[in-house]
């Protein structure tokens, strides 16, 4: 190359950066994702219950449904590139708006909801911080821990929630602090520490299939409330506002006895009003969010409500809702009235 | 230079000025736009977690500023042992390469090619695994004369502490040994010594220093025992405690990073040795030096000029490489910074570049005490 083509080389190349940015200040995320016609979701790959590939090679688990409710919510479709990205590279990527959504499991905290700019678009999972450990070692209860080395992974609040419970207790521990979780667990696996620590059901998907799960313990508490919620950037209120429905119509649906099954007989024959602006016979609910009238008929159908989630996913897992029951049955999900 | 050339100098310092500010800018706008915090306050904050290895106290009630200098001396610890590790394995590999023995020559080559072909995180990832799976639990540890442990928990060896006032027992040792150091130079220039060829010369003078050398030594160090505590790991309900530990994760780095790179070393020390004209080696033995001292005082010495630039390269890449610990839970800059700071404070921005310019500058350190040692040694023309 000569220096003259260099230089235009590096000039478009400028140009194109700036114009690149230019346009991702515009465009809202809603009108991208169309334009693109796919909708970037950020998955944490490889984490059993939550996202997995199945026999068949498809993507499977409960941030995989979170993705298919956007998407089915947009395209009436399942149109998703997923995009695998690690707790390092999520708040940069969303940041910088090279995924649109990133739904798995990030606590909703104070200091990441102001000081990322990024939001949460209302919880769709209450976890703990749990841990597993050898039931040789007769660990019992969290109090038999002082003393040990635990292994954690990095990328959540899990390690300022383990030292806070410790020194809160006055007890004291060895942090083995893997960034990345399988590493962590095939390390407590080969024995480097006492326990492994890590969201509670994650970890009940995670060693399910060990030969030895019997000789491992999961103890019954937990040392932190971990609401879930979804990611989206700060700057685009709609976009923000279309994850959050999105997600509330599984609540909706549950509550009204609405699954994947009977959504269609529910849509032509209901009486009750509420149903009927759900599922969009009338009151032109989706075009208020720029979607479809039909945005969570095809949710449900694509998806199903939050109790075929449930069975779908974590069921086999042998763990129970507890807290992520409706209200109506003792648990704390809620869904917000849709009128 | 032209005025022309200097027109064209400075107008190219303009653009790179004025692409730097846009830059900035833009990163700035952006961060600001995104409600992204962006001030290095969060350093002086409290970090709210642990660290698994601390070479200076640490808990969780300490600043960020803090983690980071513990993590950075974590770092430092690692290269300065996996180099000196790497340096001497590899010399070794290096000699063993250009040994007449047809075996050992072999074997030293294939060392070389099969732990030069693997990525050097794969071995790490190897090591670290291997060693886990290999050593026997806590409960079954190996233990030598009862003070030494190893287990797959790490190495726990026994500590001493000094009691009060070592520092200056330490601080008269080197004063004492700067002082004969001194002495002897003095010693060398009047007798301007052949000692190159005779190093036996040396002991025709045997000026007392040596002897006060000693017996400072001697005294200091009863002195020092005297005060001393030995620590000795324990058995608890979680494995040993007290004493030094060596992580596992420390344990398998160094292994993973002194194998790879000394392959490196191995063939610049091959090449620094081959560089030497044949002449030298028939000169010396013909002087009658045994093989030992012909390497030491004539090849060596030699080599040394044509190594030590190429291996300021491979110190580098160690040092950088030191970063793939992350990978494997020691507790390094990045997997202290990058990792688990920048997950508590987001703002990748700063952490990045923190961490960035740390490694710039120590790698410029390297470098340039190597280049410094290199133009110390380097063949100075006598006219």
């Amino acid at each position: 190359m000569d220096m003259t083509s260099i230089k235009s080389t590096c000039l478009s190349g400028m140009v194109l950066l700036v114009f690149a940015a230019w346009q991702a200040a515009g465009a809202g995320t809603l009108e991208q994702v169309r334009e693109r016609g796919k909708l970037r979701c950020g998955i944490v790959e490889s984490s059993p219950g939550f996202s997995s590939i199945d026999d068949s090679g498809q993507r499977v688990g409960f941030d995989i449904d979170h993705c298919k409710t956007i998407s089915a919510a947009i395209f009436g479709d399942i149109r998703i590139e997923y995009v695998p990205v690690t707790p390092h590279t999520v708040f940069t990527l969303l940041q910088s708006g090279e995924i649109d959504i990133f739904p798995d499991g990030a606590t909703w905290s104070f200091i990441r909801d102001v000081s990322l700019g990024l939001d949460y678009t209302g919880v769709y999972l209450y976890a703990g911080q749990g841990f597993v450990v050898r039931r040789d070692t007769e660990v019992r209860s969290l109090r038999d821990l002082d003393g040990a080395t635990i292994c954690i992974a990095q990328g959540t609040t899990l390690e300022q929630n383990i030292a806070d419970y410790f020194s809160a207790n006055g007890m004291a521990y060895t942090p083995v602090t893997f960034a990345d979780i399988d590493k962590g667990l095939q390390a407590y696996y080969a024995d480097r520490c006492d326990a492994f620590t890590n969201e509670r059901l994650s970890t009940a998907g995670r060693i399910a299939n060990w030969p030895d799960r019997d000789e491992h313990l999961i103890l019954d508490e937990v040392i932190s409330k971990e609401p879930f919620a979804a990611l989206v950037r700060q700057d685009d209120p709609r976009w923000r506002d279309i994850a959050l429905w999105s997600f509330n119509v599984r609540f909706a649906a549950e509550e009204f006895g609405i699954n994947q099954d009977n959504v269609d007989t529910v849509r032509e024959n209901s009486p009750n009003a509420e149903i009927q602006r759900l599922l969009g016979v009338h009151g032109g609910f989706g075009e208020k969010l720029g979607l479809s009238n039909d945005w969570a008929y095809h949710i449900i159908r694509l998806v199903g409500n939050y109790n075929d989630m449930w069975e779908r996913n974590f069921a086999p897992l042998g763990v129970k809702r507890g807290l992520n029951a409706s209200w109506k049955d003792g648990g704390l999900h809620s869904a917000l009235p849709f009128r | 230079m032209t005025k022309r050339e200097i027109a064209y100098q400075v107008a190219l310092l303009f653009i790179i000025g004025v692409v730097v500010y846009l830059v900035a800018g833009t990163t700035q706008g952006n961060l600001a736009r995104l409600g992204v915090d962006s001030s290095i306050d969060f350093l002086w904050k409290r970090a709210g977690f642990e660290i698994g290895q601390k070479l200076i106290p640490f808990d969780a009630n300490s600043t960020i500023a803090r983690a980071f200098v513990v993590a950075l001396l974590n770092t430092l610890l690692l290269a300065a042992v996996s180099i000196i590790c790497a340096s001497i394995l590899g010399l070794a590999i290096g000699i063993a390469r250009l040994s007449d023995n047809w075996l050992v020559s072999r074997l030293a080559a294939g060392y070389i090619e099969i732990f030069r072909n693997i990525p050097s995180l794969l071995q790490i990832f190897f090591w670290y695994f291997v060693v886990l799976r290999t050593l026997p639990r806590s409960s079954e540890s190996i233990g030598f004369f009862n003070c030494i442990f190893l287990n797959n928990r790490g190495l726990f060896i026994p500590s001493v502490s000094f009691g009060q006032g070592w520092p200056w027992i330490v601080a008269a040792l080197l004063a004492a040994w700067g002082m004969v150091y001194f002495l002897r130079r003095q010693e060398r220039r009047q007798f301007a010594a052949p000692a190159l060829i005779r190093p036996d010369t040396r002991r025709l003078n045997p000026l007392a220093s040596w002897n006060l050398l000693i017996l400072a030594g001697i005294v200091g160090a009863i002195v020092l025992l005297a005060g001393a505590q030995l620590e000795i790991p324990r058995e608890t309900r979680f494995g040993y405690r007290g004493g030094i530990v060596m992580m596992p994760e420390f344990l398998s780095l160094v292994v993973g990073l002194s194998m790879y790179n000394a392959t490196y070393i191995g063939e610049i020390v091959r090449s620094g040795f081959t560089s030497i004209p044949r002449g030298q080696t028939e000169a010396a033995d013909s002087l009658g030096l045994p093989r030992r001292l012909t390497i030491r005082l004539v090849l060596f010495p030699q080599a040394l000029r044509v190594i030590i630039p190429p291996l300021t390269t491979v110190y580098l890449n160690l040092f950088k490489s030191t970063s793939l610990a992350a990978a494997i839970a020691y507790p390094e800059v990045v997997s202290v910074f990058v990792g688990t700071v920048n997950n508590l404070v987001g703002q990748p921005v700063f952490i990045m570049a923190i961490t960035m310019a740390v490694y710039v500058f120590i790698s410029l350190c390297i470098a340039l005490f190597l280049n410094w040692y290199n133009r110390k040694i380097a063949l100075t023309v006598v006219t």
